[in-house]
C-alpha cells in the first residue's frame, strides 16, 4: 500500500482565459518512510505536485490517491480532516503563527485533533521542542527567532501530529546554506527514527542530492 | 476555543491603532446610544412620575354614569363599596384614594382658563401629591404685574434652595382652596391669596361657579401641568351637585408597577363576577371616551377599569418621536460603524490571507475560520460597546447631578420637565449591548464568510 500515489494527474491553470497547463500527465507512487525530493526548475511544478499531494489544491484529470483515499472523491470537509490526521506541512516562508508563541505554535495541530489529553499534548510539544533544539525558545514570538529557528518551529508542528507524510515545499530556500544543511539533517533525522515519509521540493542540488529518491520535473512532466 | 481565543485577542493587541480606531468608533456610537436610552426612560420615568401624581393611579377603577342615553358623565357611584372591594383584593397596592373629575374654566381678574380638574382629599394622598414641587415666585410672577403689592401683602413667603417660595399644600385641606401650575398662574396673573372664580357646565347643561382661592402654585411639569389642577373633592361635588357617594375614580397605586397587569386583570374579573357591568377594554384617556359613550344607548352606572398607560396615552407620541429620532440616528452611526468594521475585516483578511491559507491546510475546517474572526469581532465589539456603555453611564450619572435646567419652553413641555432628567438602569445597557452586538456582527459576516471561502492553495501561494 503506497501512502502517496498519481495516476496520469494533469493540472492546468486559467490565466485570463487562457489555459496554462502545469502538469501534463504525472504518475508515481511513494513507498511508506522514503525521503524524496521532487526536483526541477522554476516553473517545472513542483509546487503544483506538492499542492496535490498536500491536498490543499485538486487535479484536473487523473488521480492522487493519499493513504488509500482518492482525493476527487472528498469534499472540503473530509479533505481538512485527511490533511490534520495524515499530513504534515512545512512551508518555504514557514508561516508560523505570528501572533502565537513557539509552543502554541507547535500545540495548534494537536488542539484541533483533540485526541490526547492536555498532560499528553504538553508531554509530546515537549518532547518536539526539545528534538528540534529550541528549549530555550519555547515562549519566543516567530518575530524574535532566527529563519532557521523558525523553520525548526515549522518541521515540529509538522510532526507533532505524528503524520505519516511530511510535505515540504523548498524548505531551505529562505536559509543559508549552513543552515539549510541543517533542516535537512533534521529531516532525515527523523526519517531514519521514525520511518516518517519525506517528500519535499528544491532546486538546490546539494540538497538533492542527499535525497534517497529523485523525481525530476521539467515543463510539467517527470523526467527521470 | 482557549487558542482561538489566545489568537483573537492577540491579534486585536497587534494591530493596535487600527483596533483602537475602530474600538474608538464602536464606543462613541455605544456612549450616544446610552445616553439618547437613558433620556428616553428618562422621560418615561417622569411620565409615569408626574402622571400618577397628576391624573391616574397604576390602575384606576372608573366609568361611566348616564342619567339619559344622550348624556354622559365620568362617575362612579356608590364608589365606598368599589373602595372596599380594592382594599380587599388588590394586596400589592399601597395606596387607594378616589379623586372627583372635573372640567371647566378659571377666571381671573386679567384673564380665564379651560382646564380638566381633579377634586382631591389631600389628606388621604398627601404623600402622592407632594410629589410635585411648589414653584418658586419667579416661575410665574412677574414684577411688571400690576398688582404685586397686594399679593406681597397677603401671601407668605419661605427660602427654599435659596429660591423665594409662597403657600402650602396643607391648605388644600379646606374647603375654597386651589393648587395650580406655575404656567396657569402666569396666564391668570395670580399668584397665592388671589382669588378665581371656577365655572363648570354641569350634566345638565348649566354653569355653577364657585369662587376659591390660590393655596399653592406648582413647578410646570412640561405638557402635563397643561391638564391638571387641583380643588377639594367636595367643592367639585358642590360645583356638580352630586352626592358624597359618588366620585370620579378610584386610583390604586402599587407597590410594584410592573403587578399593574395582573391587577387590572383581576379586577376586571371579580367586579364582573359580583355583578357590576363592564366597559370594553380601550387604552384612551377618559375624556377620549366621553363622545362615544356618550353616543350609545344604554343608561345607568358602567366601570372601566384603567391603567396609567391608558390614561396618560396621549402623551406617548412624545416618545414615540423621541424614540423614532434616536432610532434613526442610531440606525445611521451603526452603518457607518458597521461598513468600517466591514471595511477592517476586509483589510484584515487580506493581511492574513497567507495565515489563513496555513491554517487551513494545517486542518482548520472552514467553521473554525468562522469562529475565529467572529471570535476577533466579537471582543472588539463586546469592548468598544462595554467602555462605550461605561462612559455613557457615568456621563449620564454626571448630567444628572448637575440638574441641568431646561431653559427653552419647547423643550420642557415635550420633556415634561423642568430638568434634564436621565435614567439609566440594566435594560438599557443590555439593550445597548443587544442593538450593537446584533448590528455589527451581522456586518461582519460576510467579511468573515468571504474568509472562510479562501482556497487554502491560493491563500498560501499569496506569500509563498
Amino acid at each position: 500500500m503506497h501512502p502517496i500515489e498519481l495516476v496520469n494527474v494533469k493540472k492546468d491553470y486559467l490565466l485570463g482565459n487562457v489555459r496554462v497547463p502545469a502538469l501534463k500527465g504525472v504518475s508515481f507512487a511513494i513507498e511508506p518512510g522514503e525521503f524524496t525530493v521532487i526536483a526541477g526548475p522554476s516553473g517545472s511544478g513542483k509546487t503544483t505536485v506538492l499542492n496535490l499531494i498536500g491536498c490543499v489544491d485538486t487535479a484536473t484529470e487523473g488521480d492522487v490517491v493519499i493513504a488509500s483515499k482518492k482525493t476527487s472523491d472528498l469534499n472540503d470537509r473530509e479533505l481538512t480532516s485527511l490533511r490534520l490526521n495524515t499530513l504534515g506541512f512545512i512551508f518555504q516562508s514557514f508561516n508560523l503563527i505570528p501572533v502565537l508563541d513557539v509552543y502554541d505554535n507547535i500545540e495548534f495541530p494537536l488542539l484541533l485533533k483533540k485526541d490526547l489529553t492536555p498532560k499528553q499534548r504538553k508531554e509530546r510539544v515537549d518532547y518536539f521542542i526539545e528534538r528540534v533544539g529550541l528549549k530555550n525558545h519555547r515562549k519566543h514570538r516567530p518575530s524574535e527567532l532566527s529563519g532557521g529557528q523558525r523553520q525548526r518551529v515549522a518541521i515540529a508542528r509538522a510532526l507533532v501530529t505524528k503524520p505519516q507524510i511530511v510535505l515540504a515545499d523548498e524548505p531551505t530556500a529562505n536559509l543559508d546554506s549552513k543552515t539549510g544543511q541543517s533542516i535537512i539533517d533534521l529531516m532525515k533525522e527523523i526519517n531514519s527514527i521514525d520511518k516518517t515519509t519525506f517528500i519535499f521540493s528544491t532546486h538546490d542540488y546539494s540538497i538533492m542530492n542527499q535525497a534517497r529518491r529523485i523525481i525530476q520535473l521539467q515543463d510539467g512532466m517527470i523526467l527521470k | 476555543m482557549y487558542i482561538f481565543t489566545l489568537i483573537a485577542f492577540r491579534n486585536l493587541f497587534k494591530n493596535k491603532s487600527r483596533t483602537l480606531i475602530l474600538g474608538g468608533v464602536v464606543a462613541g456610537i455605544a456612549l450616544v446610544m446610552t445616553v439618547l436610552l437613558s433620556l428616553i426612560q428618562g422621560i418615561q420615568s417622569t411620565m409615569i412620575h408626574n402622571g400618577t401624581a397628576l391624573m391616574s393611579g397604576h390602575v384606576n377603577i372608573a366609568g361611566f354614569y348616564k342619567i339619559s342615553s344622550s348624556s354622559s358623565s365620568p362617575t362612579v357611584t356608590a364608589f365606598k363599596e368599589l373602595l372596599e372591594i380594592a382594599k380587599t383584593e388588590v394586596p400589592e397596592a399601597e395606596l387607594i384614594v378616589d379623586r372627583v373629575k372635573a372640567y371647566g374654566r378659571v377666571i381671573s381678574e386679567m384673564d380665564s382658563i379651560q382646564v380638566p380638574m381633579w377634586g382631591v382629599n389631600f389628606d388621604q394622598e398627601e404623600k402622592n401629591l407632594r410629589r410635585l414641587e411648589l414653584a418658586p415666585i419667579k416661575e410665574y410672577w412677574d414684577e411688571s404685574f400690576w398688582r404685586q403689592e397686594k399679593a406681597d401683602a397677603t401671601s407668605e413667603t419661605s427660602l427654599k434652595n435659596g429660591e423665594r417660595i409662597e403657600g402650602r399644600w396643607d391648605d388644600l385641606n379646606s374647603r375654597g382652596t386651589l393648587v395650580l401650575f406655575a404656567s396657569q398662574a402666569r396666564k391668570l396673573k395670580v399668584r397665592v391669596g388671589d382669588m378665581v372664580t371656577l365655572s363648570m357646565p354641569t350634566y345638565r347643561n348649566i354653569s355653577n361657579t364657585m369662587d376659591v382661592r390660590v393655596v399653592a402654585v406648582l413647578r410646570d411639569l412640561g405638557l402635563m401641568s397643561q391638564f391638571s389642577l387641583f380643588l377639594h373633592a367636595d367643592d367639585a361635588r358642590e360645583i356638580y351637585q352630586i352626592k358624597k357617594e359618588t366620585t370620579g375614580q378610584i386610583m390604586l397605586f402599587l407597590k410594584d408597577i410592573k403587578s399593574v397587569p395582573l391587577v387590572e386583570e383581576r379586577l376586571r374579573k371579580i367586579l364582573a363576577q359580583k355583578g357590576y357591568v363592564m366597559m370594553e377594554k380601550e387604552a384612551k384617556p377618559f375624556f377620549l371616551k366621553m363622545e362615544r359613550v356618550s353616543g350609545e344607548s344604554w343608561t345607568g352606572q358602567k366601570i372601566d377599569i384603567t391603567t396609567w398607560e391608558d390614561e396618560t396615552s396621549f402623551l406617548k407620541w412624545v416618545v414615540q418621536l423621541l424614540s423614532s429620532m434616536s432610532s434613526i440616528l442610531i440606525l445611521v452611526l451603526l452603518m457607518i460603524v458597521v461598513l468600517g468594521l466591514m471595511n477592517t475585516l476586509w483589510m484584515s483578511i487580506r493581511e492574513r490571507t497567507s495565515e489563513i491559507g496555513t491554517l487551513r491546510a494545517i486542518g482548520l475546517q472552514r467553521r473554525q475560520v468562522f469562529l475565529l474572526f467572529l471570535l476577533e469581532s466579537f471582543f472588539l465589539i463586546f469592548g468598544g460597546t462595554l467602555i462605550g456603555a461605561l462612559l455613557g453611564f457615568s456621563l449620564v450619572e454626571l448630567l444628572n447631578s448637575f440638574q441641568i435646567p431646561l431653559t427653552i419652553e419647547t423643550l420642557k413641555v415635550f420633556l415634561m420637565s423642568n430638568t434634564l432628567s436621565f435614567e439609566i438602569g440594566w435594560v438599557q445597557i443590555f439593550q445597548v449591548f443587544i442593538i450593537m452586538l446584533t448590528f455589527l456582527l451581522i456586518g461582519a459576516l460576510f467579511p468573515i464568510w468571504q474568509a472562510t471561502r479562501l482556497k487554502p492553495v491560493s491563500a498560501i501561494q499569496n506569500v509563498n
